[in-house]
């Protein structure tokens, strides 16, 4: 057996959306939902299916999260999600200017 | 309204119903007058749900798709009359009166307004006056202009463009905010609107940073004046005054100026910050050359000797 024949497992860069639905245990459709109400981030290529980010399932589990926990309906979702980015942008901003010179 | 839905949406003329209602679910939270403060949000807000409103429904959609914006002027059961040859039957509602989606799109009615304010945030049954979402713009001083105050003319740009003259008061500071009560987003019904916020950004200077009402400005001296101390004139926005530099002061020594900073209307004006930066000749004459050496064998002095 020759070195060259062994090459390491990659993690793929994008998830179709049946791996998305089976990582994070919920249908296709209801995933496909998410994409349509704007809950979730994805590229539709030329045939239509949708790719996700690897990060798809994290993202996936906070709303599912946020739905269970504070019964938000999915509309208002999106705003939540929207502002929980706005925060911890705006956190990280915050600390790395603590840390520097206020010049 | 001559805007393209489809450009409102930021779509393709052929994007699917999911595509068209994902853009919509994008765009309406980034416009939604509580969650962007900007003036013309509001009427970019509307601009989408106006587009969204007619592209989601799929008999509106293909009339925007035939007769373009002027597809309000065509009756709605345009194609039975002209198949019928002519006929009775009355259009209904109005445009878009149809594509109610259960659940996720609520409050699609007819009536735009309620769309927005309403249906969005799910709160149908909310009718009644709802005052308006305040607004808030940038306001660019130059240290100079935030120090005097003044009147000033700021004109807001959008759908339909503001004029405002306002009097900024002496000595703002960045990030305060001017209130102009009642020229936000519109109310509903009887409600008032909403006020705008001018918040001041004080652009930077080449002399002055501004810390607070505080103002920080580099001193240039020379050895001499730094080492026997001297009475020194700096510029600040209220005018030249007279800066007493301590004898031996080494560069990096902050002197303060009480009071001389930036203005307040309530309480203690800032300080002004001097720093002390020695400053040598780049050329030296014969006899300034002569001087150094003769002070460079007579001192004992060693900067380096604590290290």
């Amino acid at each position: 057996m020759t070195a060259a024949s062994r090459f390491p497992l990659v993690a793929p860069e994008r998830l179709g959306l049946d791996a998305v639905a089976a990582r994070s245990g919920l249908h296709p459709e209801l995933i496909r939902r998410f994409v349509a109400l704007s809950l979730l981030d994805a590229y539709r290529d030329t045939e239509g299916r949708l790719w996700f980010r690897p990060d798809a399932p994290v993202r996936i589990a906070r709303i599912q999260r946020l739905r269970a926990g504070l019964s938000l309906n999915y509309s208002a979702m999106g705003l939540v999600l929207d502002l929980l980015d706005r925060i911890t942008t705006l956190e990280l901003a915050l600390r790395t200017r603590r840390d520097a010179p206020w010049t | 309204m001559a805007t393209d839905f489809y450009q409102v949406l930021g779509v393709a003329r052929n994007a699917t119903t999911e595509e068209i209602q994902q853009a919509y679910r994008r765009l309406a939270r980034r416009y939604h007058p509580d969650v962007n403060h900007d003036p013309g949000a509001e009427d970019r807000f509307k601009e989408v749900s106006e587009a969204y409103q007619v592209l989601s429904d799929p008999a509106g959609r293909q009339r925007y798709d035939r007769f373009g914006e002027n597809f309000r002027q065509v009756r709605e059961d345009y194609d039975e009359r002209a198949a019928a040859g002519a006929g009775g039957r009355r259009g209904r509602g109005g445009p878009g009166g149809r594509g109610r989606y259960q659940d996720y799109v609520g409050g699609l009615d007819s009536d735009l307004f309620e769309d927005m304010f309403g249906g969005f945030f799910g709160a149908r049954g909310a009718a009644g006056p709802i005052p308006g979402a305040d607004q808030e713009a940038e306001l660019e001083l130059s240290v100079d202009e935030a120090y005097r105050g003044g009147r000033r003319r700021i004109t807001l740009t959008g759908d339909q463009s503001r004029t405002y003259n306002v009097t900024v008061p002496p000595g703002v500071v960045d990030g305060q905010r001017i209130r102009l009560a009642s020229q936000g987003g519109r109310g509903r019904g009887d409600a008032p609107a909403g006020d705008l916020y001018l918040v001041v950004r004080i652009a930077s200077h080449p002399r002055y940073r501004l810390s607070g009402r505080d103002i920080h400005v580099d001193l240039p001296v020379t050895p001499w004046e730094a080492a026997l101390g001297a009475t020194v004139p700096v510029t600040t926005p209220g005018g030249e005054i007279k800066v007493k530099v301590p004898k031996g002061s080494s560069s990096g020594r902050q002197l303060r100026v009480a009071g001389e900073g930036m203005p307040s209307r309530r309480g203690k004006p800032g300080d002004l910050y001097a720093q002390v930066m020695v400053q040598v000749p780049g050329r030296l004459s014969k006899r300034e050359r002569e001087l150094f050496e003769e002070l460079a064998t007579v001192s004992t002095f060693d900067p380096r000797s604590g290290s």
